[in-house]
């Protein structure tokens, strides 16, 4: 009886490793890691799985996404190992935070391609930058994308705004810029001689009563319109519109299904560029070691189409400035040369005239 | 004057969800029952209650929603909390640990049931609970100012919860027995007591509270839930003790640190405030010192239950 049960062990686990071991025969060709935040963030990490999906779907690709355990270079090489170990050929990794793994990962694993976004591999301690050529970055101009943002608000009449950045990320600092410089330009445009904007970063990327009670602030001064540029910062600062009864723009994807709040959004196009990527990688001609950003000349930013939510501006004037920043009719500073190591703007640096900045 | 009716209004936003909570702590360590899961029920009790709301939005009006989906929260909190009361009563388990697995447990359960249920892990909720001003109430000077108008319906639950809670502790055959248990249980139990039904009370009521905390914290300050209160359950812990385990305290600890924290996110537009310029980090670090000075001149005569955290045995003396 006893070497019976031994027996049926045995058969059990020699069954139970061949189950495991299937979908390790045919594994996930396409991976993405997911950075801080959940898959369906509806925001970045969703943005980019969505792109990645659609190109396996067509396609008839196996893929899967991969959950660091916890927010360390350490822990996003382990789950890029792990991705490989699943058969992964390509892996997505979204965000800036990814910049040390992938600078690992590349040599460890010369070939499994890579699709870094926001960020370009570099050593952990910022001293050495290097691209190999299974790895293909890519930034995204924020800038433009906060420009029309800012851009619409003043020419919708708005002349009292506020911009609530998350952490002072490089992503983040340039929706920040970039939105200023946009409400300038509209403002010289319309002959308006003051446009006011208050200027914060919360630290985090969450919907707490503090960021509730500051948006709330804002609109009882009289700011008329919030660019929330802070993954769930939105949600704290929609909560608050939806109180005052006043506006919001929100950020990476369109969010205005999430409130009424919401009259347009900053994006970029997290997942056609995925999708492009791997398109490319399938074609052949995956452009690796280069290190782009997307602008508007390749349709890598802009707002949503829908300009329902907006009094005065409309699909023309978006058209008219749009085309200006295709061909560069209109050039944008950025981080380096807007404002100092902390994300905080200089209104002489950025050129502003009308718009007034309050650093809170 | 406007300026201060706002930064009074918003500061509910904070205390409201922290009074009823730490009290619900209070009914637990007054019974003798250390519960440190009150940052879990709080996440269980608003994942349900807001999934509720989400599935009826529109179809029932908005304040009679709300206040169906606090009983949910209630009745949630209070069954979650009997994992806990099971595990340090029955089961004399260490109550931190217990309390600990719940606290992991809960967020986990509630990210990952709502991607089963609904696909995505956010839970969307429309914020139309508001009442921009109580009839008649609103149109008082000052008063109706400050507390009827932009208002939630929790505030005057918040502060009819406390006004109860007071009366039960300190006026009633119920009170007295609870504290007992939570002083000396073995004298309670002398003196003809059921410690243990005292206990799992004690525990439930604090569930229900915890539970209705989680709803009435998340529903004013964001526009969906994804599992998270974000450490005010613990906060309501060190309200619980700032307060020193006293409801009009409690009340007091909580208005100082919802205070607090509203200044600290609003200091740019109140006018005297703006004028220091001080960093708004000071206003947010006041009432956390203000509890580590509290704590340590008061550890000496702290008026902790005597015998919370220590599991009941009948034979000791």
């Amino acid at each position: 009886m006893k070497k019976l049960l031994i027996l049926l062990t045995v058969f059990l686990m020699v069954f139970g490793l061949a189950a495991c071991s299937k979908p390790e025969d045919k594994g996930f060709e396409l991976a993405l890691i997911t950075d801080v935040g959940n898959i369906d963030d509806k925001s970045f990490n969703q943005g980019a799985w969505e792109g990645l999906v659609k190109y396996a779907e067509e396609n008839d690709i196996t893929h899967q996404y991969y959950k660091p355990t916890e927010q360390s270079t350490a822990a996003y090489v382990d789950a890029i190992e792990l991705a490989v170990t699943g058969g992964a050929k390509v892996i997505v990794t979204p965000g800036f935070l990814f910049g040390p793994a992938v600078f690992e990962a590349q040599d460890l694993f010369p070939e499994v391609k890579f699709v870094l976004l926001d960020a370009d591999p570099h050593s952990e301690d910022w001293t050495q930058f290097r691209a190999e050529d299974n790895v293909y970055s890519i930034y995204y101009a924020e800038e433009q994308s906060g420009f029309l943002a800012g851009y619409a608000a003043v020419k919708d009449g708005y002349t009292n705004l506020g911009f609530m950045g998350g952490m002072a990320v490089p992503a983040v600092v340039r929706f920040g810029y970039g939105f200023l410089q946009g409400a300038e330009y509209a403002a010289a445009e319309l002959g308006l001689a003051d446009v006011m904007v208050k200027y914060h970063y919360t630290g985090n990327f969450d919907d707490t009563p503090d960021n509730k009670a500051k948006a709330a602030s804002w609109y009882q001064s009289g700011v008329e319109v919030i660019f929330a540029a802070g993954g769930k910062v939105g949600n704290s600062v929609m909560s608050a519109a939806e109180e005052a009864d006043k506006k919001v723009i929100g950020v990476d994807v369109d969010q205005s299904p999430e409130s009424d709040t919401v009259i347009t959004s900053a994006m970029k196009e997290l997942g056609n560029s995925v999708y492009l990527a791997l398109e490319a990688y399938y074609a052949d001609e995956f452009p690796g070691g280069e290190i782009v950003t997307l602008r508007a000349d390749v349709d890598g930013v802009g707002l949503p189409q829908d300009f329902s939510r907006f009094t005065t501006f409309k699909q023309a004037d978006y058209d008219a400035v749009y085309a200006k920043l295709v061909d560069e009719t209109i050039t944008l500073k950025t981080n380096a040369d807007g404002g100092n190591e902390a994300g905080v703007p200089d209104a002489a640096k950025l050129g502003l005239t009308a718009v007034k900045i309050t650093v809170e | 004057m406007d300026t201060i009716y706002f930064v009074f209004q918003n500061s509910l936003l904070f205390t409201v969800p922290l009074v009823v909570v730490a009290l619900g702590g209070m009914f637990s360590e007054r019974s003798g029952i250390v519960n440190i899961a009150l940052e879990g029920i709080m996440v269980i009790g608003a994942f349900f209650s807001i999934f509720f709301i989400k599935t009826f939005q529109g179809s029932i009006p908005p304040q009679l929603l709300f206040i169906l989906a606090m009983f949910i929260a209630i009745i949630v909190g209070v069954l979650f909390s009997l994992l806990h009361a099971y595990a340090s009563i029955n089961m004399k388990a260490n109550q931190t640990i217990s309390g600990t697995a719940l606290n992991l447990f809960a967020p986990a359960f509630a990210v990952y049931t709502a991607r089963m249920v609904q696909g995505v892990s956010q839970i969307d909720f429309e914020n139309n609970f508001r009442i921009p001003k109580v009839p008649l109430l609103g149109d008082i000077p000052v008063i109706g100012n400050l507390i009827f108008q932009n208002v939630y319906i929790t505030t005057y639950i918040g502060i009819g919860i406390l006004v109860v809670a007071s009366i039960i502790l300190y006026k009633t055959r119920f009170g007295l027995r609870l504290r007992a248990c939570g002083e000396h249980p073995q004298a309670a139990d002398s003196a003809g007591i059921n410690v243990i039904k005292m206990r799992y009370t004690g525990v439930m009521l604090s569930g229900a509270l915890a539970g209705l905390g989680g709803l009435i914290f998340v529903v004013p300050i964001s526009t969906n839930f994804s599992g998270s209160v974000l450490g005010y359950g613990f906060l309501a812990l060190a309200v619980l003790i700032f307060g020193q385990w006293k409801p009009s305290r409690i009340l007091f600890a909580a208005f100082f640190f919802g205070m607090m924290k509203t200044i600290a996110s609003t200091s740019t537009i109140i006018p005297f405030l703006a004028d220091l310029s001080l960093d708004p980090a000071i206003y947010k670090i006041t009432p956390y010192l203000a509890t580590l000075i509290v704590l340590a001149f008061s550890s000496k005569n702290s008026a902790a239950p005597r015998a919370a955290g220590e599991p009941y045995d009948a034979g000791k003396r």
